[in-house]
């Protein structure tokens, strides 16, 4: 409890520093708008997102809207106003309403929780504005697409992964993610799934709530405790890297794997070409998908209600091609 | 004997040898008899001990300093820019944190001691504050030794040899360097208390500020310094955490500052000011310590670790209470 209190309080510190840079931001968006104007042709319809990310405070949802602006980028007639809700619903709440009152062309939302922003999406959706809910879901299916992925299936990719890297047999450290979410709990399950059947023992698990020195103690305690680890499973790059280093320094790297989920560009994909981590399972933000499915909406096309993404595996052997796709 | 178990240290102790034997007897298939394992405990106590000496000179002041784990962030997002991404040699990086993370903490005592505003507001205030900062130092992402190119790709550079010195080992490996700043920071904090007039002084203000005052003890300025010490301890703990995950991350030592705080009651330092030490803290932070280490080793599940921890805390505040009848 209190640590949520500390991160509430910690949240209204990064206002000023947010709205500084928006409105610099904005202006200087503002003035590249007004001088290219014969850039684009006058012929074709402009368009205006609205993009609500419930925190910035995750590198993951930093990359999200980074995803994003870049698609946007790649299409001239898209201009994406980005809010950030600074993790306040009531704040999230205001900025749909914000967007649906200014006749935004499209919403695009990532909710903070889905009860107390189903009610002014579907308003939204009233008036006319479709909306994509990207990454958590919201109640009811008053929305027009939702792009989300699988915990429990990127879990099952990497047991699978570990099944055939390991040989079928072996020890594993399981360092988990804060039992109490839902990405943890998936994660978890489906690496259960992914390793059924196997002669794959998880001989040590931890909760490190995504917490990379967290996952170092931890690690230190199962290196102290078993003299055989044939591999580490950590439910995101953070944790694997944690562990790497507790590994690292009892001389014991060489002995095993590392294996992370998430593959941010800066982090687990960065891990893997150092040599840290063996592979990491990519969790998608959905950003460029976002902005697919935005065009495909505006230009009156149909859309699936659901896109579930699939993952990406990065390993040594493929991280220098950008990965390779799981179904 | 049975005069030292009634002193606050020999109670302090008392906890800590009761922590042992629950270690040795659940001691997790031997790994508990293990050299490693307390090579590893007394680093991973050692960025929450240093974080509680700068707490055990300001608690004693009568004050409370909630900043610490924020500062401790805005410390290793810093350290981490100017040693991997600048690579300033460490001769530079260590005092230009220690002076960020002492103007972070003047500021809170200056707040507190001149301008009259409660140690707990002021330095949630810092709090907030220096979390901004290492958030906006850092712009939201970690400063790792993958470093963005202006196209968008990554370059990489080698961990600096300054964050390595810091996370290695001596002696045959048996002995961590972050262990042995931690044990400078005491001995640094304990000729303060003990050996120096600033020591008295805080003692003197945290016993009975107004008297204090009256017989010419410079309160003001005490009371920023504890402040600023706690704010560079806190500093220091930043880059040794930026050491240890050879990267400084802005949301790192969320939640310290109350870790600390439960070290420096445990040992028996009083939350009223006055009373208390940095031997004792010292028992604490073992305490504390070795606690968590026995619940890691032994795998105990996040609810009954959070559980029992609450107990332990209850128990050995109650029994500093029967010392004060």
């Amino acid at each position: 409890m209190n640590m949520k209190l500390i991160k509430i309080l910690a949240y209204p510190s990064l206002v000023l520093a947010v709205i500084a840079l928006t409105v610099g931001c904005r202006k200087s968006e503002d003035t590249q708008k007004a001088n290219s104007p014969a850039s684009s042709p006058p012929s074709q319809k402009q368009f205006v997102i609205g993009m609500s990310q419930c925190n910035l405070g995750e590198p993951w949802r930093v990359q999200m809207n980074a995803d994003i602006a870049a698609a946007a980028a790649k299409h001239p007639e898209l201009k994406v106003i980005f809010k950030d809700a600074q993790n306040d619903t009531l704040q999230q709440r205001a900025q749909v309403e914000e967007f649906a009152g200014s006749k935004v062309d499209l919403i695009i939302i990532s909710p903070k929780e889905a009860q107390p922003l189903t009610e002014p999406v579907a308003e939204a959706m009233d008036a006319g504005i479709p909306v994509i809910v990207l990454d958590r879901r919201l109640l009811g299916g008053k929305y027009t697409c939702f792009i989300g992925a699988n915990n429990e299936k990127i879990g099952k990719a990497a047991g699978e992964w570990i099944v055939k890297a390991l040989g079928g047999k072996g020890n594993v450290v399981e360092l988990m993610g804060l039992q109490t979410s839902t990405p943890g709990q998936d994660r978890h399950k489906g690496f259960l799934e992914g390793i059924a059947g196997s002669n794959i023992k998880v001989i040590f698990q931890a909760d490190m709530q995504w917490l990379e020195p967290r996952a170092r103690d931890e690690m230190e305690s199962a290196l102290a405790r078993y003299d055989n680890i044939n591999l580490v499973y950590a439910h995101n790059d953070d944790g694997a890297h944690g562990a790497y280093l507790a590994a690292k320094a009892a001389g014991r790297d060489k002995q095993m794997k590392f294996v992370g989920i998430d593959a941010l560009p800066q982090e687990g994909i960065a891990y893997v070409k150092q040599g840290i981590l063996d592979a990491t399972f990519q969790y998608p933000t959905g950003g460029a998908e976002a902005i697919d499915t935005a065009l495909k909406i505006l230009h009156g096309q149909a859309v699936p209600k659901e896109i579930v993404l699939g993952t990406r595996l990065f390993d040594a052997q493929n991280v220098a091609q950008g990965g390779e796709d799981l179904k | 004997m049975k005069k030292n178990f009634t002193s606050p240290a020999g109670r302090a102790f008392l906890a800590l040898v009761l922590v042992f034997i629950i270690g040795s007897i659940f001691n997790a298939d031997g790994a508990f008899f293990k050299l490693g394992t307390h090579r590893d405990t007394l680093r991973e106590m050692s960025v929450y001990g240093i974080l509680a000496c700068g707490m055990t000179m300001v608690i004693i002041s009568g004050g409370i300093d909630l900043s610490v784990g924020s500062i401790l962030a805005l410390a290793a997002v810093c350290s981490a820019k100017m040693a991997i991404h600048w690579g300033y040699s460490g001769w530079l990086v260590l005092p230009a944190c220690l002076i960020i993370g002492g103007l972070c903490g003047a500021v809170s005592g200056f707040l507190t001691a001149r301008l009259q505003i409660q140690p707990f507001i002021a330095t949630l205030a810092m709090m907030v504050l220096a979390r901004g900062l290492s958030k906006y130092a850092s712009g939201g992402m970690k400063v790792s030794t993958a470093i963005a190119n202006p196209d968008g790709t990554y370059r990489y550079v080698n961990v600096p040899p300054f964050f390595q010195d810091i996370d290695h080992r001596i002696l045959g490996g048996s002995f961590s360097v972050v262990t042995l700043i931690f044990i400078a920071c005491v001995l640094l904090g304990w000729l303060l208390m003990s050996k120096h007039r600033v020591g008295r002084y805080l003692y003197a203000i945290g016993g009975n500020e107004e008297s204090s005052r009256l017989s010419g003890v410079p309160v003001v300025g005490t009371k920023i310094f504890a402040y600023a010490m706690s704010g560079m301890f806190a500093a220091m703990a930043g880059i040794c955490q930026a050491a240890q995950e050879q990267q400084g991350d802005p949301e790192a030592g969320v939640g310290y500052e109350l870790i600390a705080i439960a070290m420096v009651v445990i040992g028996g330092t009083s939350l009223m000011g006055g009373r208390g030490g940095m031997g004792l803290t010292l028992l604490g932070v073992l305490t504390i310590g070795y606690l968590d280490k026995i619940l890691s080793i032994n795998a105990v599940p996040e609810a009954g670790r959070l559980v029992l921890t609450g107990i332990i805390i209850v128990i050995a505040v109650l029994t500093q209470r029967r010392r004060r009848t």
